[in-house]
């Protein structure tokens, strides 16, 4: 059982060298417009991984990440132009704050299951969408809300990385503490809980697991990345706007991480590069971005068809075929 | 001592157990009955997952009072008709999951999963992850599961069902030394009235809900009640 803690599976080693490779390669060679597509994308790799890991672990599918990620977002800036306090701190408390809110929302629902969770949390997100879109993000102005009209104030970022460069190290930093940080889980005893949950709740009981102690702290971790995702998302802009957080986004992330693959590191850094890079790519290619969409549809059918563990598990069975011909 | 007294549950109109009692006093006893006749239904009572009225007792702990997962942790233990072994985990993370809820040395807990894994004949076998497992062995690792973190009361549902012969008369023996193990007492549901009569001192036979006899195996198993029962005649008047 030792062995087990510590040992690389191939889904690591893949989400290790892309971590490596936005850390050192990406920043030296990508302009400011393809360093702040690859930030975003770092973010919402984290938020994926939030909504993969709870659908791949307890099956559970949550339709409010990106709505979490506005709270985190929401968090972050208000506490930027509220206080001084340095940007670690507030992404530790934006974190805090959306994992709160995400119990706050999933507590009454934790009981209930599949489809019934799935449609309560969307509701939650299109509660989040119409708040947002309302009341808007701080900007430095006056009051709880903060909005000013015209002008933005200035936005800290860490001190460690105020450069474009260094910001999307940092990103990408923090994104593989996240990855870490979920495997850490599975691999000690919330990760087996969580397994005998997703075989049968009765065996889950009858083993000694509090099915819904678990499934809350599944939950807060999926809030927590998703509130990482949205202070780093506020980071990387200075500002941020209500029609990032949509509903449809959400569920927009969820669809990619099943095409991407739920199970797998690879899986959430493919699903990130889909919703980011790919609407980037159209757009520099004078194409229409939302070309994307019928590409995202086209892999949602062939996932849902031929590719349980999505496109990461593809991949995986070729690279192990590819060893055994060699 | 396990004391069930007054067991009653209800399914909207259905009466699925009618004022059950029994009190099981040997460590291994058994529950019989037709299809239908409420054995599940008790053993889920006993195990929390329906609700019921009256009382489960041992060892002077209403059970009725726990939450399922705390009747785990106070030593209730049991597999399901379908083994439940999580694929994704190895053999002995499965076993660990039961022991998890504990605090203590990591060291102690594997010495005792490793020890009933050995007992069970699966120590080869523990790194292996759960879907390379044939159906005996992986029932053979739900034994286990029950048997780690000094348990009071374990109870197989069908331990038998969908084994060979042979690994039926296995698991019997298994299941026969398991109370020499770990004290714990043993409660088994099973049709098969063989491997019943074969490691049940005592027996409670079920149907319809009702209890219709009860007490040492070979008694049980005479009573012309239990028979009618069984093969579904019935005294003929001349």
């Amino acid at each position: 059982m030792k062995r087990s803690l510590f040992h690389i599976t191939p889904s690591g080693r893949a989400g290790l060298i892309t971590a490596a490779l936005f850390i050192i390669f990406m920043p030296m060679i990508a302009d400011s417009f393809w360093l702040s597509v690859f930030t975003s994308t770092g973010c919402f790799v984290l938020a994926i991984a939030g909504v993969a890991f709870m659908y791949s672990r307890l099956g559970m599918v949550s339709l409010a990440q990106v709505g979490l990620m506005g709270i985190g977002g929401w968090t972050m800036l208000r506490l930027n132009h509220g206080f001084d306090m340095p940007f670690e701190v507030n992404l530790i408390l934006a974190a805090t704050v959306t994992m709160l809110c995400g119990w706050l929302m999933a507590l009454p629902v934790l009981r209930l299951r599949g489809l019934y969770l799935a449609l309560v949390t969307l509701m939650a997100a299109g509660g989040l969408e119409i708040i947002f879109a309302t009341f808007q993000f701080p900007n430095g102005g006056v009051g709880f809300w903060g909005v000013n009209t015209g002008s933005t104030g200035p936005f800290r970022r860490p001190a460690l990385a105020e450069s474009p460069e260094a910001y999307l190290r940092y990103v990408a930093i923090i994104a593989t503490l996240g990855f870490l940080f979920i495997e850490a889980h599975r691999r000690l005893f919330p990760g087996r809980a969580w397994a005998m949950i997703r075989r049968s709740e009765a065996a889950a009981m009858a083993a000694g697991v509090n099915v819904t102690l678990y499934k809350t702290w599944a939950f807060g971790i999926a809030g927590l990345l998703a509130g990482v995702a949205g202070a780093l998302l506020a980071g990387s802009l200075g500002i941020l706007d209500g029609s990032t957080f949509k509903s449809s986004e959400s569920i927009m992330i969820f669809a990619l991480a099943v095409v991407g693959g739920a199970r797998s590191w690879l899986g959430a850094i493919i699903a990130a590069a889909l919703f980011r890079i790919l609407p980037a790519l159209l757009n520099s290619w004078g194409l229409d971005a939302d070309l994307a969409l019928v590409i995202f549809g086209a892999g949602l059918l062939h996932a849902v068809i031929t590719a349980p563990n999505g496109i990461a598990g593809q991949i995986y069975d070729l690279l192990g075929r590819w060893r055994k011909d060699a | 001592m396990l004391e069930i007294s007054d067991a009653t549950v209800r399914f909207g109109g259905v009466v699925a157990l009618d004022h059950v009692s029994a009190t099981f006093s040997q460590p291994v006893s058994g529950i019989i009955g037709p299809n239908g006749a409420g054995k599940t239904t008790l053993m889920n009572v006993i195990s929390g997952f329906v609700s019921a009225k009256g009382q489960v007792r041992m060892e002077g702990q209403d059970l009725m009072r726990l939450a399922p997962h705390r009747r785990a942790h106070w030593g209730l233990r049991r597999s399901f008709q379908k083994e439940e072994i999580a694929n994704d985990l190895t053999v002995s993370e499965n076993v660990m999951v039961q022991l998890d809820f504990r605090l203590g040395k990591a060291g102690a807990k594997q010495d005792d999963v490793a020890r009933m894994l050995n007992f069970v004949g699966l120590a080869d076998r523990a790194d292996k992850s759960g879907d390379a497992l044939n159906s005996f062995e992986r029932r053979l690792t739900d034994v286990a599961k029950c048997m780690v973190g000094d348990p009071k009361l374990i109870m197989f549902d069908e331990p038998g069902g969908g084994l060979s012969v042979d690994e039926t008369r296995h698991l019997g023996a298994l299941i026969k030394s398991i109370h020499a193990e770990t004290g714990a007492q043993i409660l088994v549901i099973d049709h098969d009235v063989e491997l019943i009569s074969d490691i049940c001192t005592e027996t409670l036979v079920l149907d319809f809900g009702r209890r219709i006899a009860f007490g040492p195996t070979p008694e049980v198993l005479a009573d012309p009640k239990v028979k009618a029962a069984y093969l579904g005649t019935e005294e003929i008047k001349p």
